[in-house]
């Protein structure tokens, strides 16, 4: 396409030799290239378009839906526009339930992921000690391995010390994979950080403690709030894993979606899946609002 | 506030950092720890600060013994090398820090005086990395003189600046340092600047102190190898001493020289004895080393020799020695004007193999039977054109301006401390 659009420039020498005058451009020549040249210099546009449509078009079909009014009892074909579902979201018996269930696993395992998380990116991150190294790649592992061969086992696990499925094994299981995403994401902040910055505060009269809470954990906080984030969303939606480990009464939310889907899926779990999404696109952008803000102010006071 | 250091010495596994050290730094005074990298001096730097524990020895601040204290209960703060300012706090925040810790009462005013002292009033509330390098190097300051530390540590504070930037930090550190007349502690590899800024100066090598006293006397009367070719240049060259009563030695001018015959060299080089001490400050008094006397320094139980028995003192005695001259004190005179050569100059003479037009000055190389190549500079005051690469000339210079080293001393050859080429 490019190689196109240069043959004809009226830049190209002429042939050497007995070749007639070089021609004018013809007119045709610049009528036909001009939409290809704004083709190329728009090209990384339209392809972060396309790549954001192919994204966003799951998303934008799922809020369609949910205002749907299904003929039967599925809800795949658009039948009229009503806003029922929304209105009245735990219409479907145990849907409510569960997504209160998945909430509250998913706040505790990213509460305790985040913080053992936390302390051992530190001892792995700061100490030499014996077994680190296979520390580290026992800490690897349940990024590494089948989500099925991990519930399976740890299912095994559990019926074998005779721990009664339920909330605590779901969530125990929950912990377990948070805490590596947590490990990565806080270790590698704590290794980029300037350990002269610990020595400046010991220097100023900050104790032990005081060093921690006012310069370690304000420079680790980035890292520690993505590993955080990421826990509480991988937590929310587990859906193999937490069927290996889940007890007789407790649906998870993504249980009670897969549940549902084999009768037919209530327009509900639309609108939660869209509230969801819809929440998680405002917290970000909120952030960034924020972040923007402070810097125009960090300038003017630059400035003023 | 004075420091001592007695003993002192930091080993990290089976390397040693620092040997053992005594050392002192009179109240007030601004003193400077000069070494090459890797030379011991940034820990001991940091054993001062508590953050490096030492492994044998003691560190008093006035008559308190501070060795076990840790770092946040000395009253001593540091500039680190590239500032390590808090990136998540603002630039009044950064300054205010150490009095938060401390609870102290009025800590606006005094971090408003703070960023008056350095400048900075307007940029109080802008975050480290919207600074330049020399703005930060001021907050780093700021943040630690606010403190009111009994010693202020510098730890390479100006390495990272530009040189034009770095003379300037030069003059503004100093006219601080007057201006609060706390004790600074120095920590530079560059010799430039541990000479304009220091009362006195410790030249560090390989965990040892090898010679410490005002930058004049250091320049003047080096001790060593290493120091005379870490602090400038110094052309140094091998020879016995004959005595001033020797057989060969000519003493009809009753100056007491010594008499050293250099292989190569027409006639043996005269050595001054060595300076009394007491003479030695006489000397300096003009020259702005106040503190020269009060400081000392030696190496304390398993160290090695002594400072002090390496002068030209023992070398007097028999063995070889080094002699050295400084580029500058040297002056050419063409062959065929030898005879304006003054009567008892040390005098080579030589063939000219390259000459440097630096605009100030100009640089000779010069080709002697006693040394290959003899560094001289010489002032562009009225060049004398006659000196072209391939002259034969006379290299000569005043005994006065020659000093001895002990060849065998130290482990060192004539070229320690050189820089690599």
């Amino acid at each position: 396409m490019s190689l196109a659009a240069h043959t004809p420039a009226p830049t190209a020498p002429a042939p050497p030799g007995g070749a007639p005058p070089a021609p004018r451009p013809p007119a045709g020549t610049a009528a036909w290239t001009a939409p290809l040249r704004w083709l190329r210099r728009h090209a990384v546009v339209l392809a972060g378009c396309a790549a954001l449509g192919y994204l966003l078009l799951p998303n934008a079909v799922v809020l369609l839906f949910s205002f749907n009014k299904p003929a039967g009892r599925f809800n795949y074909a658009w039948h009229a526009f009503s806003t029922d579902a929304w209105t009245d979201p735990c219409g479907v018996a145990g849907l409510c339930g569960s997504l209160g269930l998945s909430l509250r696993i998913a706040l505790l395992a990213t509460l305790l992921a985040t913080a053992f998380g936390t302390l051992a990116a530190f001892a792995l991150a700061r100490y030499r000690f014996r077994g680190k190294s296979t520390t580290n790649a026992l800490i690897f592992l349940p990024m590494a391995m089948p989500e099925v061969v991990m519930g399976a086992s740890l299912g095994t696990l559990f019926l074998n010390t005779r721990i009664g499925f339920g909330f605590v094994t779901i969530l125990i299981a929950h912990v377990m994979f948070c805490l590596s995403f947590v490990v990565v994401a806080v270790k590698a902040r704590i290794m980029s950080m300037d350990p002269r910055l610990e020595e400046a505060a010991r220097d100023l009269y900050a104790g032990p403690v005081q060093t921690f809470w006012r310069v370690t954990l304000p420079l680790a906080a980035p890292g520690i709030a993505a590993g955080a984030m990421l826990s509480f969303a991988l937590s929310f939606d587990d859906f193999i894993i937490t069927q290996f480990n889940a007890g007789p009464s407790t649906v998870t939310f993504p249980m009670f979606v897969w549940g549902a889907a084999q009768r037919g899926v209530p327009v509900q779990v639309n609108v939660v899946g869209s509230a969801m999404f819809v929440l998680a696109v405002a917290v970000v952008l909120a952030g960034r609002l924020a972040a923007s803000r402070r810097r125009t102010q960090e300038r003017k006071a630059a400035a003023g | 506030m004075t420091i001592l250091l007695s003993g002192v010495s930091k080993t990290f596994g089976d390397f040693t950092a620092v040997h053992p050290l005594d050392l002192s730094v009179p109240e007030g005074s601004f003193f400077a720890l000069l070494g090459a990298s890797g030379c011991g001096k940034t820990t001991t730097l940091r054993m001062l600060a508590g953050l490096e524990e030492p492994s044998s020895g003691r560190v008093l601040l006035g008559d308190d013994d501070i060795t076990g204290l840790p770092p946040h209960r000395r009253p001593v703060n540091t500039v680190f090398q590239n500032y390590a300012l808090f990136p998540h706090l603002d630039v009044a925040e950064n300054i205010a820090f150490g009095l938060r810790r401390r609870r102290t009462g009025r800590i606006r005013a005094q971090v408003d005086e703070m960023l008056d002292l350095v400048q900075l009033g307007a940029l109080a509330h802008r975050k480290p990395r919207q600074l330049s390098g020399g703005q930060q190097q001021r907050v780093a300051l700021a943040r630690a003189l606010v403190n009111r530390p009994r010693v202020l540590l510098l730890d390479e504070p100006l390495g990272a600046l530009d040189l034009k930037l770095r003379r300037r930090m030069q003059l503004e550190l100093k006219r601080i340092q007057t201006e609060v007349g706390i004790t600074f502690v120095h920590v530079t590899h560059d010799q430039e600047e541990a000479m304009t800024m220091a009362d006195t100066v410790a030249v560090m090598n390989e965990g040892r102190v090898e010679q410490l006293g005002a930058p004049w006397e250091l320049y003047e009367h080096p001790r060593t190898p290493f120091v005379a070719n870490f602090l400038g240049t110094s052309n140094l060259l091998r020879g016995e001493p004959v005595g001033p009563g020797g057989e060969e030695g000519d003493d009809s001018a009753g100056d007491g020289a010594l008499r050293v015959r250099v292989a190569g060299a027409p006639a043996p080089l005269r050595l001054p004895r060595p300076p009394a001490a007491a003479g030695t400050a006489a000397d300096g008094a003009g020259t702005g080393g106040t503190s020269a006397e009060e400081t000392a320094v030696g190496e304390a139980g398993t160290g090695g020799t002594s400072a002090e028995g390496t002068a030209v003192g023992e070398a007097a005695t028999g063995g070889p020695l080094l002699l050295g001259v400084r580029p500058e004190k040297i002056a050419l005179a063409p062959a065929d004007a030898a005879h304006t050569v003054p009567e008892g100059h040390n005098a080579l003479p030589g063939r000219i193999t390259d000459a440097g037009y630096l605009g100030v000055s100009l640089t000779y190389i010069v080709e002697t039977d006693a040394c290959r190549e003899l560094t001289v500079y010489a002032q562009n005051v009225e060049r004398d054109t006659r000196l072209t690469p391939g002259t034969r000339v006379v290299a000569h210079w005043s005994p006065a301006h020659t000093f001895g080293l002990d060849a065998q001393g130290h482990g060192q050859d004539a070229t320690a401390g050189r820089e690599a080429p």
